[in-house]
This record gives structure tokens, C-alpha cells and sequence, in this order.
């Protein structure tokens, strides 16, 4: 069957067993994945796959199944399973019908190309990406290279019918010149000509050879830079902990702060699925309704939580076009730029730290937003307006609202960082933040 | 499953005949359903049956991957096709050449049969158990005066099914049942503030593992703890103190400066752009690492262990695996590709989550192996200490070198009694500094269940962790504000 015809197959078999809601997504997955280590092909790896995501309600009873034998007699047996177990579900608290369509989306959205996965072109961005970073000091460069071609169909029982293909390309890059001298770097795109592993390979090769020779860093509070990579991280928190589904759970730091200070008035993070060519741009949520921007930060203020239609009406609000039919979640971060450089905000520390990537994010207190991270690769210390020495085994043990409230100026240039630590695309500038508490290791 | 064999036979063959000097395929099925009760409101009820086969291959001395669900002739000889054409054109790119040592690998079939399957406990008795927990913890936080603004329980059960094959003669066949359930509670009390706990159990059983832990008396005392640390809990001053830790504390620190930085993947710099590195390397088997009294293991063998299994993916043999003895590097995690390049002998560690995953090198259950003391000998010639029961924060730097753990239930140690609780006990040390202030290590062992992520795309795996309790000297510990 085509990937429509088993969403109808599938529509019209929930709708005769007796539920009120119903979403069938088929997902026809390409996936091309180079992994690399010492500066050499570790593994290549390639995904064919094709799966339906079925969502039943019957009011306020909701549930999922997820089926990977597409053929007619398991598609059966999956519905009558969802439709069985939802009429014996103990209801939920709070029943939303799904968007009513049919709705108009964005062409630019619908077809975003597709790339070529031939294995000698991957192959030659990845050695490109290598060699860039041994000509600037690299040693050991490891990473991967994943290449991504989606085809996204989705039917509704709120009369939404839409087909969107979606291709994406993520270059990852880690040089070493030894144990404590690395730097990263990435290169994520949606197109092949906004793809650029050769200059992904020469900043991480740069950084590693930066980084060399570091000494011990010293604990206390210091004004810092929070590289685009660093910065990405804490935005994603902020976009992951805006979902509606983490405040009511009682588990976000943004939980009863819609239009209080939550950040520096120069901080605006938006999520903008709708910004056409970008890595995480996509038509529709999983409820079908066309997706937009959706101001998370604006100007410091906390505007919006991210939702899906249950949690709307929880909410007493819209949806934001957010689902996640359970989670609602970001899909494509938007940092605003500021107007400053590295380079100037450098010039204006007298003494400080530059941070290049982080990594290991875990919380003391997701409702407080206590957290710790541990800078990675290459780390700088700033004395009087320059770069003095590089600096090792510091850890950010801090607050992420106190963080975030403290940014005093954010860099013009942006960067799009997605990888093993940021799982959000995130577009962001480079941040200035005063008095960041840094730990480190006793004995 | 028959038709599966065939297929796998097929796959094997053809690789081969393409020039793969090693071929692997690997049916592998999951079926999941997940409960989640989330501030007393069943949320979704979700079931998931993720099956495909998988191939990996060796040609010209690269390696090569493949998945794909779509089990008919034509697209899973196009893959084969595909997965070996890939590593041939990585091959140009290789100057030292993957091997896999020879090892002895099993022809066996190894099943865990539940007592109770879960197919015969309904969705609605999932959730009314589920129910019946949060009301036992949201009564128990009333009666202390706290109350409890964030539940979040969910209930997973698993069954896994896989068989794999090689063309050196490996067939493995597995069946292993796994339930677990994860559950986050928020007290809050209007002078105090928030505090948080994370309660993660999980087995290799049926139903009857469920029933055992009692989940509304168990939910009820986490929610007793959790509020009388909120409501009593004091600062107190950071310092040098004697320090015990509980084994769910030990265990998250076997798991992350034992355990991962012997994964011989890590050491060969295979996960240096994600998972990253360690501070081990090929000559350090010998090295003192910790006082003699330390010895942490990982051994998949464990019965109904979280992180079970008898034969690994690529059909080696399990067993149990010393990481370090007394106090010294002893051993590393090997696949097959990792021991050709140690010239040593796999112990059987690759694994992968399911069939679209390349098996990588994994951990299974790692824990501080237990020694003679009792609790009480543990803490009686403590003049002034502190005792960190269990956590919330953690995390390690990506040499699994420099390590952060923040104590939840904590109380302070007086002249070998447990005295008041204490707020937050922070322990920021590094790994040779921890793991030689140890002296004394109990008798008593409990696990934890933990999903444990690796790999490029990322794979959480199944794991338990876990130790007795262990007494550390005069190790530096921070207060809380």
C-alpha cells in the first residue's frame, strides 16, 4: 500500500471501532550515518525503515502504538489493540478534540529537496572535514556525518491530509592533539550548499591547537563566554522546559513564570519551525495544525509555554503547534542575535573565562533549575582583554534562571549547533554572562 | 521466527558472496507498552512492536552497518547490497584494517520465562496500581505536612527477541521479558521550597517482579523521606569529613568511574566525538587506581539483572568481568574488534538496543563487590562524618576523570551515630581520589536500575548499578547554602 492509503486504511478502521480522535503518521526514513575516529572511517552505517505512529482517543482516553509491519493484517490487529485498551482506559483528565482542518501549509515546507546519500560523496565531506582540521594542528580527529532523507505522511480525524519530505545533513567534529587539547566543532544544514564541513574541520583543528598546554582552573565566580555551543545548551533547556507538559508535571524552572523576568532583557528565544531551509523547519505538529513561530523568551520576559491542543485547554490557551501528542516540544530554536562580537567581548574582560563547547548537563533541581555542567574542549582564560592561557577541569555548578538573567551581551554572529549534547536544533550567538560559579575537583 | 532464520541465512550468504570477510545478521523484535500516570492523570497508554533485521559486515577490512523493517526478499538483499558496497568505499579510507579476534562463540538459546507474563496483566490493573501509588505517596507527604505538587509514574514492560548469526557459526537465540518503572516526586513546602527525587526500578522478569516491589508502600516511604528531608534537613558546614555512602550512590559511582572508562572502544578513541574518552589507556591494566580494598565488576550473568544476558550480540560467551581489584585496573570491556586490537579475548560486551543499532561496547550490571563490614561497624569509629543515603545531581568529565554527585538523604555522623539530616551534600573528587579514600566496604548489596546511554545515534541501554555501602576517609564534601 501507499504510505496515504494505509493512513486511510487505517482512519477508517478506528473511526469504525468507536474512536472519537485519531492520527496516522507514516514515516519512510533514509538514513546514511559515517562514524569516524583517528582521522579514519570507523563504521558507515545505512537505515531503511518505514513505520506508522497510530493515536487513538476515545474522549479523554488516549493511546499510542507504534507499528513497524505495515501489512493490512498487523495494522488491524494494532487498531483493534489501541481501540480495545482505550475503551477499558481509566480516562484522562481532560479531553481536547484534535484540530479540525483541513489546513493550508507553507510549500516551502512541504518539499525541502532531497540529498544525495551516495556513500564516495559522504566519504569525501568527511575526509574534507579531516584533513581541514590536521592542516590547522589537529592530531586525532573523530566524529560522524549523518545524511537524512524523510517522507512524512499524516492523516487526521480532523480532516488534515498532508505529505512533506524533509532531508537534512549533521557533520559533528572533534580533533585532539593530545589528551587535554581537543576542539569541536559542527556543521548542520538542510541543504547541501549550507553545508560546510571544511570549515567545521578547520575551527575544531584550530581550537585543539589553541587549547594546548593548558594549566589547572581555579574555582570561583567569573564573567565568562558562553561559545554559541555552551549557549545552545541552555537554550535548549529553556525550549525543552517551556513544553506545557513538564510545567504541569511540576519538573520545569519556568513553571508559573509566563510574563515575569526570567532572563536578560537582551535574551529572546523563539521556536520557529516555519523558518523555511533551516535544520529543524517542518510543516506540521503531530496534530496536523501548520506550524509557526512561537515567542518562548522575549526580551527577557517568559511569553509562552509550548502545547499541543490537551494541554492548550488545560491551559486555558491555544495550541502553539507543538505536539508531541503526549510532550509538547520544540522543534527549531531561534536565539536573537545581539551586537557585539567574541572578539570585542573578549576586549572587555578584564578577567574571565571562554568556553567552547559543554557537555553532561544534569539537574540537582529541575523546578529550581539548579544544575551542573562540565565544560569540554577547548577553554580559555581572559586576562585584561585577551586570551592568556588555556584552562582545564572546571565545572559550571550554578542556576540556569541566574545564568540566563545575568547575559549582559550576546554576539552578532550565530551559529546552528545540533549534536550528541544539544538534541534541538538551536540557532545562537556566542553570550557574555557575569558571574558564573565555577567548581572543580578536590583531591 | 522461522521465516526470520531464512531470511538471516540469506543475508550471511550473500554478504559473503560480495566479499565480506564477516557477516552478522540479526532478527531482533521489542514489544513495548508503557503506562504513565502523571499528577494522578493517566496520560497515554502506549504500545510499541519495533522488529527488523540488521546486518554488519567487514570488507576489505572497513566495516559496515544496515537496518531495515521492511522484511521482504528484494529490500533486504538490496540492503546487504548496499551495507557492503559502503564498506568497501570506506575501506579506501582505512589504514589499519578491522579484525575481529577469534573467539568462541556459542550456538544457544537462553530465555528468561516469566512467572507472571505480562500479557496476562491488564492496561486498567497497570494503572490502578499506578493510582494506588501516587495516592499512597501524596497521603503519606500530607501526613508529614508537605505537599506533593509533582508525580510523574511510569510503568514500562519489554520483551526482547533476537537471534543472531555469523559466518563464523554463532546462533544465538534470546528471550528476555524486562519491566521498570521510573517515577519523579516533587514536595514543596512554602518555607522550604522544592525537593526532588528520581526512583528507578527495573528487572529482567515477568509481572512478578512488579509485585515484589510493592510500588504504593515503596512510593510511600520515598515520599516520607523525601518530605522530612525538605521540611529537616540542614546546611552545614563544608569541609574534610569521613563519608558513607549507600549503595545506590556507589552504584552511579561504579557505573561512571569504573565502568565506562573501561570500555575499550572509549580507550581506543571509537567514541571520542560523543560519548567521549577516558583516562585509561591500553597499558593500564596494573595501575593503581583506588585503596586494596575496592573491587567493582560488571557481570551480565546476574539472574533477572536489569542488565541481563548469557551471550553477547556478537555470540560470545558472558561472564563476569572484574574492572578493578584490589584497587587496580584489572580488566577492560572488550568486543571482538577491540580484543584483536588488545591481542586479547572478548568478555562479551557488545551489545545494542535494538535492531536498527550497531552493537557497540556496553556495561551491563557494575557494582562495587561486597566486603565484610555491617552498617553500624561502617559508621562507628566515625567521630564526624556524614552519610549520603542517595542523589539527585551527578556527572562526570568525558575522561571519566573529575566527578560530581549532590546527596539527597544525607545525614551527619556523630561519634558513630547517624545524627540530623543534612542538605545537599556535594562530593566533587576525582576518580583515583575517591576510589582510594575507601577503607571499608560493607556486606550488604543492592542494585539500581539505570538506563545507560553510549553511540552515535544514541543508545540507552538497560543497566543496573550498584555496591554495598562503602566508607570513604577524609574526603572533601561541600555544604549546601
Amino acid at each position: 500500500m501507499k504510505d496515504e492509503d494505509i493512513c486511510q486504511f487505517v482512519l477508517d478502521l478506528c473511526r469504525n471501532e468507536g474512536a472519537t480522535d485519531v492520527v496516522v503518521m507514516v514515516i519512510e526514513n533514509e538514513e546514511k550515518m559515517i562514524r569516524f575516529s583517528n582521522n579514519q572511517i570507523t563504521v558507515v552505517k545505512n537505515l531503511d525503515e518505514t513505520s506508522a505512529s497510530i493515536f487513538v482517543q476515545i474522549k479523554e482516553r488516549k493511546v499510542g502504538i507504534n507499528v513497524y509491519d505495515l501489512s493490512k493484517t498487523k495494522l488491524k490487529a494494532a487498531v483493534k489493540k489501541a481501540v480495545e485498551t482505550a475503551v477499558k482506559s481509566q480516562p484522562g483528565d481532560v479531553y481536547a478534540p484534535l484540530p479540525k482542518g483541513p489546513f493550508k501549509y507553507d510549500d516551502r515546507l512541504m518539499n525541502q529537496g532531497k540529498i544525495s546519500l551516495d556513500t564516495e560523496e559522504l566519504v569525501g565531506n568527511v575526509q574534507e572535514a579531516i584533513d581541514a582540521a590536521l592542516r590547522e594542528g589537529g592530531k586525532r580527529i573523530a566524529g560522524s556525518l549523518i545524511g537524512r532523507n524523510a517522507h512524512v505522511t499524516i492523516m487526521t480525524s480532523g480532516d488534515v491530509f498532508a505529505r512533506a519530505n524533509k532531508s537534512t545533513l549533521e557533520l559533528s567534529v572533534r580533533a585532539f592533539v593530545n589528551e587535554h587539547a581537543s576542539g569541536h566543532s559542527l556543521s548542520i544544514a538542510a541543504k547541501p550548499e549550507d553545508f560546510n564541513p571544511k570549515s567545521a574541520g578547520a575551527e575544531a583543528g584550530t581550537l585543539a591547537k589553541l587549547s594546548m598546554n593548558p594549566i589547572q582552573g581555579n574555582p570561583g565566580e567569573f564573567t565568562a563566554i558562553l561559545g554559541p555551543l555552551v549557549f545552545a545548551d541552555l537554550a535548549s533547556q529553556v525550549g525543552r522546559f517551556a513544553s506545557a507538559f513538564y510545567v504541569d508535571a511540576g519538573i520545569s524552572f519556568l513553571g508559573d513564570k509566563i510574563d515575569s523576568i526570567v532572563a536578560s532583557e537582551i535574551v529572546s528565544i523563539s521556536d520557529d519551525p516555519s523558518a523555511a531551509g533551516t535544520y529543524g523547519a517542518f510543516p506540521f505538529d503531530a496534530e496536523g495544525l501548520p506550524t509557526r513561530r512561537t515567542p518562548i523568551v522575549e526580551r527577557g520576559i517568559l511569553k509562552n509555554y509550548l502545547h499541543n491542543s490537551t494541554t492548550a485547554k488545560k491551559f486555558n490557551t491555544e495550541s502553539t503547534a507543538n505536539a508531541g501528542l503526549i510532550v509538547p516540544h520544540p522543534f527549531n530554536l531561534i536565539v536573537e542575535p545581539g551586537n557585539s562580537s567574541i572578539e570585542k567581548m573578549i576586549n572587555s574582560i578584564d578577567t574571565g573565562l571562554y568556553l567552547t563547547n559543554d557537555w553532561y548537563l544534569r539537574y540537582q533541581n529541575y523546578k529550581t533549575g539548579d544544575f551542573s555542567t562540565i565544560p569540554r574542549d577547548a577553554m580559555f582564560l581572559i586576562r585584561k582583554g585577551e586570551i592568556d592561557k588555556a584552562v582545564r577541569e572546571l565545572r559550571i555548578s550554578d542556576n540556569i534562571l541566574r545564568i540566563l538573567k545575568n547575559v549582559r551581551e550576546l554576539s552578532r554572529e550565530r551559529k546552528w549547533v545540533k549534536w550528541w549534547e544539544v538534541d534541538v536544533p538551536t540557532l545562537t550567538p556566542a553570550a557574555l554572562v557575569e558571574s558564573v560559579r565555577f567548581t572543580k575537583s578536590t583531591d | 521466527m522461522v521465516d526470520f532464520e531464512d531470511y538471516l541465512k540469506m543475508v550471511i550468504e550473500l554478504a559473503s558472496k560480495k566479499g565480506a570477510s564477516y557477516a552478522e545478521a540479526r532478527f531482533q523484535e521489542d514489544t513495548f507498552e508503557s503506562n504513565l500516570l502523571k499528577n494522578g492523570a493517566p496520560e497515554v497508554t502506549s504500545f510499541d512492536t519495533k522488529r527488523g533485521i540488521s546486518i554488519r559486515v567487514i570488507v576489505d577490512g572497513a566495516m559496515g552497518f544496515g537496518a531495515t523493517n521492511r522484511m521482504n526478499k528484494k529490500d533486504v538483499r538490496n540492503l546487504v547490497i548496499k551495507v557492503v558496497s559502503s564498506a568497501k568505499e570506506a575501506s579506501r579510507m582505512r589504514k589499519s584494517k578491522i579484525q575481529f579476534e577469534e573467539a568462541t562463540i556459542g550456538k544457544e538459546k537462553f530465555e528468561i520465562r516469566p512467572r507472571i507474563k505480562f500479557e496476562s496483566v491488564s492496561t486498567e490493573s497497570r494503572i490502578e496500581l499506578l493510582k494506588e501509588a501516587d495516592a499512597a505517596a501524596i497521603e503519606a507527604a500530607r501526613q508529614i505536612g508537605v505537599a506533593l505538587p509533582g508525580r510523574y509514574i511510569s510503568l514500562d514492560t519489554a520483551i526482547t527477541t533476537k537471534i543472531i548469526m555469523t559466518s563464523d557459526g554463532a546462533d544465538i537465540r534470546s528471550y528476555i521479558p524486562r519491566v521498570s518503572i521510573d517515577s519523579m516526586l516533587t514536595a514543596f513546602d512554602p518555607q522550604k521550597g522544592y525537593a526532588q527525587r528520581t526512583i528507578s526500578l527495573g528487572e529482567s522478569s515477568g509481572w512478578e517482579a512488579v509485585e515484589r516491589w510493592n510500588l504504593p508502600v515503596r512510593l510511600k516511604n520515598e515520599s516520607i523521606n523525601l518530605g522530612q528531608t525538605l521540611l529537616h534537613a540542614e546546611s552545614f558546614e563544608s569541609g574534610r569529613y569521613d563519608v558513607v555512602l549507600g549503595p545506590e550512590v556507589v552504584g552511579i559511582v561504579s557505573h561512571e568511574s569504573a565502568g565506562h572508562p573501561a570500555e575499550a572502544d572509549r580507550i581506543l578513541g571509537r567514541e571520542a566525538a560523543q560519548a567521549g574518552e577516558t583516562y585509561l589507556n591500553k597499558e593500564s591494566v596494573g595501575v593503581k587506581i583506588g585503596s586494596e580494598v575496592v573491587n567493582v565488576v560488571d557481570d551480565p550473568t546476574i539472574p533477572h539483572s536489569f542488565g541481563y544476558y548469557l551471550y553477547d550480540d556478537e555470540g560470545v560467551k558472558a561472564r563476569r568481568r572484574y574492572l578493578i581489584k584490589n584497587g587496580r585496573i584489572h580488566e577492560f570491556l572488550h568486543n571482538r574488534e577491540t580484543a584483536y586490537e588488545f591481542g586479547t579475548a572478548s568478555n562479551a560486551s557488545s551489545r545494542s538496543v535494538s535492531y536498527d543499532r550497531e552493537p557497540i561496547v556496553r556495561m551491563s550490571n557494575t557494582f562495587v563487590e561486597p566486603g565484610d563490614y555491617s552498617f553500624e561497624e561502617l559508621i562507628e569509629e566515625i567521630a564526624n562524618g556524614i552519610y549520603i543515603k542517595n542523589f539527585m545531581e551527578w556527572n562526570i568529565d568525558d575522561r571519566r576523570y573529575n566527578q560530581k554527585y549532590v546527596g539527597l538523604e544525607a545525614y551527619k555522623i556523630e561519634n558513630g551515630t547517624l545524627a540530623k539530616r543534612v542538605r545537599n551534600p556535594v562530593i566533587e573528587i576525582t576518580t583515583p581520589g575517591l576510589w582510594s579514600a575507601v577503607d571499608a566496604v560493607g556486606k550488604d548489596l543492592e542494585f539500581s536500575a539505570a538506563t545507560c546511554g553510549k553511540g552515535d545515534p544514541m543508545q540507552g541501554i538497560p543497566v543496573w548499578t550498584g555496591g554495598p555501602h562503602v566508607r570513604l576517609r577524609g574526603i572533601y564534601v561541600g555544604g549546601s547554602a
